[in-house]
C-alpha cells in the first residue's frame, strides 16, 4: 500500500486524544464510596473483564476513527493483481479485433464477430480473455476475465471505425498494454488482413514474450477473397471552379456509376462514367458555384459498392478572396518588388499585393492591413519609423527585408538595432548553418542550407529572437515582439545583390508560411483522416469549441479555456471555433483502407510460425515472470472505503457512548 | 389520664434525623428531640423525668450545691437536698467514633452525623436528670476527651466537642478504649456511638474491661440502609472510605451474600455485647431518635 497525501498521517498524534479521555474515565467516574469494604467480595472476574472490554472497546473504536479519518486524507492505494485467478496451465485469450475502416466492408464485422464468439465457446474453465479494439490506435475494451460474458458484451459494443490498422503498430501497442498474468497467450486477431495493414518491417509484428509467458498467434481472417471497391481518391478545384476528382478502381472489372457534386449541402452536378477496375478514373465538374468562404464540397459514388464509406467524399474548399498586403517600397519597379508580389500571389491563401511608395505614404492607411512588407527598410525615416511602430504597437506586423539603404545608417529604423559598421561591406555571401524549425513561419527548412546570404551586421538585444543564422552567429533573420504586434527582420535584400533567397525555392514557401503567421491566420489542415487528432493549439488560438459532424460540441466549458487535442473519430465536417474565427475540417477515411486486397495467406503462415517459435522455456518464463507480474499491478485508490467505515465507527460509537452514559446514572 | 401526647405530630417529626439535619445548632437539635421524646413519654411511671419530688436527703460534700432546697433550710436550719423521680446522680460517658466510615451516608446525614444527634440527645436528657456527661472522640486514637461534668455549662461543651467532630481516619478500637479505661475512674453509664467495622472478638476484648471495672456499657450501632439492605442495578466499583481499596461487586451479591454478611456481623457484635451484659442497640440512620432514646432509658432504669 501507498500513501498520496503522507503528510496527513501527522493527524495520527490525535489517537492521544481518545487515550486521555479515557484515562479520566476510568480514574474519576467509575468508584462508589461505601463504609467499608470488610463484607465485599470481588466480583466474578468475566465481569470485571466485560465492563472493561466495553470501555476498551469504546477507545478502540475512538481511536480507530481517528486512524481511519487520518487515512482517508492521506489517501492510499494499493497494488492489486488482475481480477481473474490463473494458473499456469492457464490461457489467457487476447482477442483483438481490428475496427479499422475496411471492416465497415458488408459483412466483414459479423464475420469477426461470429469468430470472437467461436473463441469464447471454446475456452477452458480456467481460461481467461481480454478483448482489444484495434485501428488507428489500440484500446483496451475489456480487461482479464474468466467470464465470457463480459467479453461478448464488449464485443457487441465495438463498431467499426474510420481509421486505419497497421499490424506493426498493433503488436507493439499490445505488448506494453496487455496485463500480466500467470497464463500462457494465445493472441486472437481477427482481421480482414489487408496487404496495406502489413507493416513495413516483418519484425514490427512479431510480438514480445508477454511477461515471461509463451505467446502463439491465431490468425483469424473474417475473410477470404477481397470484394471489388472503388473510392473517391481526391479532390481538386482549379482557379476556373473546375473540380477535377479522381476515383480509384480496386477491381478486376470497370463499373458503371454516377458522380455527382453537391456544394454546401446542395446538390449541383452528376455526372455518369465508366469507372476502371484498376487506376484512377478523373472526372470533371465545370463551373461549380461557391459561397465566400469554406465550402463543403461533397463528391459521393452512386450505387454504392460493399464498402460504402469511401464513395463519399468530404472537402473543405476555401473561397475567400485573396487577401491585401501593403508592400512599401522607394522603388516600386525593383527586383525585391517583384520577387515579394510573385511569391505571395502563388501563396496557397492568395495575397493581393498593394504596391506603395514610401515617400507619399500617408501612415493613417497602415491600419487597414493586418500586415505589411517593407522592401528596404533603410529607407524608412524617422517620422515613419515612430508610425510603424504604433501600428505594430497596436496588434500590426511587419516583414522587412535591408536594402541598399541600411548601408549609409548606423543602426536600423524601427527595431533600433546597431549596425556594426567595422564589418559592413566585408562579408562575401555564407550560407545558412542555423535555422529554427520549431517557429511556424520556418516549419518548411529543409530549402534553407542552399542559401547563400551576404547579411548587414546587426548588434541584437535581448528582445530579438533570432530564426536564421549563419556560421559566424550572425542573424539572417530575426523577430522582435514590440506591443501586440511582432515584426520579422530580414538582415539582408529580398532582390538578388546581397543573397540569393529570392531566387531559391524556399523563399515562396517561406514568403506562405510568413504571410500565414503574421496575418494570424489559423494553421490547420483542412482535410484530415478519420481518427487522427486535431490540435487547437495551431487553430489561431489557444482555446475554443469544436463541433463534430452530428454538431455535437466537444469541449467542455473548461476544456474550452485550455489546448486541446481533438480525436477526429467521425467522417464529415467538424466546425472549429477559435478567436481566430470558424473553421471548418473535413474528415474522410484513410484512402489506404479502400484498398481491400488482403495479404497473401503464407504471409499469414509464416507470421503464425515465428510467433509460435518466440515462447521461451517455462523455466525463463517463470523467472520473468516474478519481474513482469509486480510491474503489471493495478492501482487502486481505497480512501472511499475508509470513510465508508468511518460512518459506521461514528454510528457504533454514538450507540457505545450512549449506553456507558446509562450505566453511570443508574449505578446505586 | 390518657391524652393524645403521644401522636402529636409536630415533635415526632422533629426526631426525624432529615428533619433535624435542617437544624444547624446541635444543642437545639438536641432539645427539640429530647422534648419532644419527654413530652411523648406522657409522665409514664415508668421513667423519671416528670421532675416529680420523692423525697429529702441530707446535703452531703460532693452534692451540687443548686439541688439545696432553700425553703426547707429557711425554715428548719438544715440543708437538704430535694429527690425527685428518676433521678439517679450517676454519669454518662459518650464515645464517639469519628472514622471515616462513620462519614458515609446515602441520605441527608451521615452516620457521623447521626451519631452527633444521638450523642447531644443523651447528653441533654443527662443533663436534665442531673447527670453529669463527658465525652471522647475517636478513631484509631482519641481525638477529643471531655471527662464527665454536672456543672454549670459543661453540656455545652460536651455539644460543642460532639459538633466539632469530623470524620477522619479508619478504626482502630484498641488504642482509645486503653486511653479511656486509663481515666474513667467512677462508675456510669458508657453509651459507645459507632458503627462497630472491626472484628467482635477485638471489640470484646476491649469493652469487657469496662464492664469489669463496674461501667455500664451500651452500644448504639449505627448502621445506613444502604449497609444493611443495599440495592444496586449492576456491578459497582466501591471504594472503601477508611482503606481507599476499590472492590467491584455485582448486584446479586449485594442482594443475598453481603446482607447474609452484615446480619452475621451484626449478630456477632450484639453476642459479644451479650457476653459482657452490655446493650446492643442496632439504629438504622434514616429512622428517628426516638428509639435510640427509648433504649437509653430502658438500659438506664435497668442499671439505676
Amino acid at each position: 500500500m501507498a500513501l498520496l497525501g503522507p503528510l496527513f498521517l501527522l493527524g495520527l498524534l490525535g489517537v492521544a486524544i481518545p487515550l486521555w479521555l479515557h484515562r479520566l474515565e476510568t480514574q474519576v467516574t467509575e468508584r462508589e464510596p461505601f463504609a467499608t469494604t470488610m463484607f465485599l467480595e470481588p466480583a466474578k472476574k468475566r465481569i470485571h473483564v466485560k465492563k472493561k472490554l466495553k470501555y476498551l472497546l469504546l477507545m478502540a473504536l475512538r481511536i480507530l476513527f481517528f486512524v481511519l479519518l487520518v487515512l482517508a486524507f492521506a489517501r492510499p492505494v494499493f497494488y492489486a493483481p488482475p481480477q481473474a485467478i490463473v494458473t499456469e496451465e492457464s490461457t489467457h485469450h487476447v482477442i483483438v479485433m481490428d475496427t479499422s475502416f475496411s471492416m465497415q466492408t458488408e459483412g466483414y464485422f459479423d464475420a469477426a464477430r461470429e469468430a470472437a464468439e467461436n473463441i469464447l465457446s471454446q475456452m477452458e474453465d480456467d481460461d481467461i480473455a481480454s478483448l482489444y479494439s484495434a485501428s488507428t490506435n489500440v484500446a483496451s475494451v475489456v480487461s482479464a476475465t474468466s467470464n465470457p460474458e463480459d467479453i461478448r458484451q464488449g464485443v457487441d459494443a465495438l463498431a467499426p471505425g474510420n481509421g486505419k490498422l497497421d499490424l506493426g503498430s498493433m503488436i507493439s501497442s499490445l505488448n506494453t498494454m496487455i496485463e500480466a498474468s500467470q497464463a500462457n497467450f494465445v493472441l486472437h486477431v481477427i482481421s480482414d488482413f489487408q496487404q496495406t495493414g502489413q507493416a513495413v518491417r516483418f519484425a514490427d509484428m512479431i510480438p514480445d514474450v508477454i511477461n515471461g509467458r509463451p505467446v502463439s498467434l491465431e490468425i483469424v481472417r473474417v475473410v477470404n477473397e477481397s470484394p471489388e471497391n472503388w473510392a473517391i481518391d481526391s479532390v481538386v478545384v482549379n482557379g476556373l471552379n473546375n473540380i477535377e476528382v479522381g476515383i480509384r478502381g480496386f477491381a478486376r472489372s470497370s463499373s458503371d456509376r454516377t458522380v455527382s457534386l453537391s456544394v454546401n449541402g446542395e446538390l449541383q452536378q452528376e455526372i455518369e462514367t465508366r469507372l476502371q477496375g484498376e487506376g484512377i478514373t478523373f472526372v470533371t465538374f465545370e463551373n461549380a458555384v461557391f459561397a465566400e468562404g469554406d465550402n463543403r464540397l461533397d463528391i459521393r459514388l452512386t450505387p454504392s459498392d460493399s464498402l460504402a464509406g469511401d464513395d463519399l467524399r468530404h472537402t473543405v474548399f476555401d473561397n475567400s478572396p485573396p487577401a491585401p498586403v501593403l508592400l512599401l517600397t522607394d522603388d516600386e519597379d525593383s527586383l525585391g518588388v517583384t520577387y515579394i508580389t510573385a511569391a505571395l500571389e502563388t501563396a496557397p491563401r492568395g495575397y493581393e499585393v498593394i504596391l506603395q511608395s514610401i515617400e507619399g505614404l500617408d501612415p493613417r492607411i497602415l491600419q487597414r492591413y493586418p500586415w505589411i512588407v517593407i522592401e528596404d527598410i533603410g529607407a524608412i525615416n524617422a517620422s515613419l519609423a515612430g508610425a510603424i511602430n504604433n501600428y505594430i504597437s497596436g496588434g500590426g506586423a511587419v516583414l522587412a527585408a535591408s536594402g541598399e539603404s541600411v548601408f549609409g545608417l548606423s543602426s536600423i529604423p524601427v527595431l533600433g538595432l546597431d549596425i556594426s559598421s567595422s564589418a559592413l561591406g566585408r562579408e562575401s555571401r555564407n550560407p545558412i548553418t542555423m535555422i529554427d524549425s520549431s517557429h511556424p513561419a520556418l516549419s518548411e527548412s529543409a530549402g534553407w542550407s542552399s542559401v547563400n546570404v551576404r547579411s548587414i551586421p546587426v548588434e541584437i538585444t535581448d528582445e530579438d529572437r533570432v530564426l536564421v543564422a549563419q556560421a559566424n552567429e550572425q542573424p539572417v533573420l530575426l523577430e522582435r515582439t514590440i506591443g501586440r504586434g511582432k515584426i520579422m527582420l530580414l538582415a539582408t535584400a529580398l532582390d538578388n545583390s546581397l543573397s540569393d533567397l529570392p531566387v531559391k525555392p524556399v523563399f515562396v514557401t517561406f514568403m506562405a508560411e510568413a504571410a500565414r503567421y503574421l496575418s494570424n491566420e489559423n494553421l490547420l489542415i483542412r482535410e484530415q483522416i478519420g481518427e487522427s487528432f486535431l490540435q487547437l493549439s495551431v487553430a489561431g488560438g489557444a482555446s475554443g469549441q469544436v463541433y463534430d459532424p452530428d454538431g455535437e460540441s466537444l469541449l467542455s466549458l473548461a476544456d474550452t479555456t485550455q489546448a486541446q487535442d481533438i480525436s477526429l473519430d467521425k467522417t464529415g465536417y467538424y466546425q472549429v471555433f477559435t478567436s481566430g474565427g470558424e473553421v471548418l475540417v473535413a474528415v474522410n477515411p484513410d484512402r489506404r483502407e479502400s484498398d481491400l486486397a488482403i495479404m497473401d495467406a503464407q504471409v499469414l503462415q509464416n507470421w503464425q510460425n515465428v510467433v509460435a517459435g518466440t515462447a521461451r522455456s517455462d523455466e525463463q518464463s517463470l523467472n520473468a515472470e516474478s519481474v513482469t507480474q509486480e510491474e503489471a499491478l493495478e492501482e487502486r485508490e481505497i480512501w472511499r472505503l475508509f470513510l465508508f467505515m468511518l460512518v459506521i465507527i461514528v454510528l457504533a460509537e454514538s450507540i457505545l457512548g450512549n449506553q456507558h452514559l446509562r450505566v453511570k446514572t443508574g449505578t446505586l | 389520664m390518657s391524652t393524645n401526647t403521644d401522636n402529636r405530630p409536630a415533635p415526632m417529626r422533629l426526631l426525624d434525623p432529615s428533619v433535624l439535619s435542617t437544624m444547624s445548632n446541635l444543642e437545639l437539635v438536641a432539645k427539640a428531640v429530647v422534648e419532644g421524646f419527654v413530652i411523648g413519654l406522657h409522665r409514664s411511671p415508668k421513667f423519671g423525668f416528670s421532675q416529680e419530688f420523692v423525697e429529702y436527703r441530707q446535703y452531703a460534700d460532693g452534692d451540687d450545691p443548686r439541688y439545696i432546697d432553700w425553703n426547707v433550710y429557711s425554715r428548719t436550719d438544715r440543708t437538704v437536698i430535694k429527690r425527685f423521680k428518676g433521678e439517679t446522680n450517676s454519669h454518662l460517658m459518650l464515645l464517639l467514633d469519628t472514622s471515616a466510615s462513620m462519614g458515609y451516608g446515602s441520605g441527608e446525614s451521615s452516620k457521623l452525623q447521626y451519631g452527633k444527634y444521638l450523642g447531644a440527645s443523651l447528653a441533654y436528657l443527662a443533663a436534665r436528670q442531673h447527670d453529669a456527661v463527658g465525652v471522647m472522640l475517636f478513631d484509631d486514637e482519641v481525638k477529643e476527651y471531655r471527662p464527665p461534668a454536672s456543672k454549670p455549662g459543661s453540656l455545652q461543651g460536651v455539644i460543642h466537642t460532639l459538633d466539632a467532630a469530623q470524620a477522619s481516619k479508619g478504626t482502630d478500637i484498641n488504642q482509645p478504649m486503653t486511653r479511656f479505661r486509663e481515666h474513667i475512674k467512677k462508675r456510669g453509664l458508657v453509651a459507645v456511638i459507632s458503627d462497630f467495622y472491626c472484628d467482635a472478638e477485638e471489640l470484646l476484648e476491649n469493652i469487657r474491661p469496662l464492664a469489669l471495672h463496674g461501667q455500664d456499657v451500651i452500644m448504639f450501632h449505627l448502621l445506613d440502609r444502604e449497609e444493611i439492605t443495599p440495592e444496586i442495578k449492576q456491578s459497582t466499583l466501591y471504594e472503601d472510605m477508611e482503606t481507599g481499596q476499590a472492590i467491584e461487586v455485582e448486584p446479586a451479591f449485594m442482594q443475598k451474600a453481603y446482607r447474609d454478611k452484615i446480619q452475621k456481623h451484626i449478630a456477632s457484635i450484639e453476642k459479644a455485647a451479650n457476653g459482657i451484659r452490655a446493650d446492643h442497640v442496632l439504629l438504622d440512620t434514616s429512622e428517628p431518635l426516638d428509639k435510640a432514646l427509648h433504649n437509653y432509658l430502658t438500659f438506664r432504669e435497668k442499671r439505676g
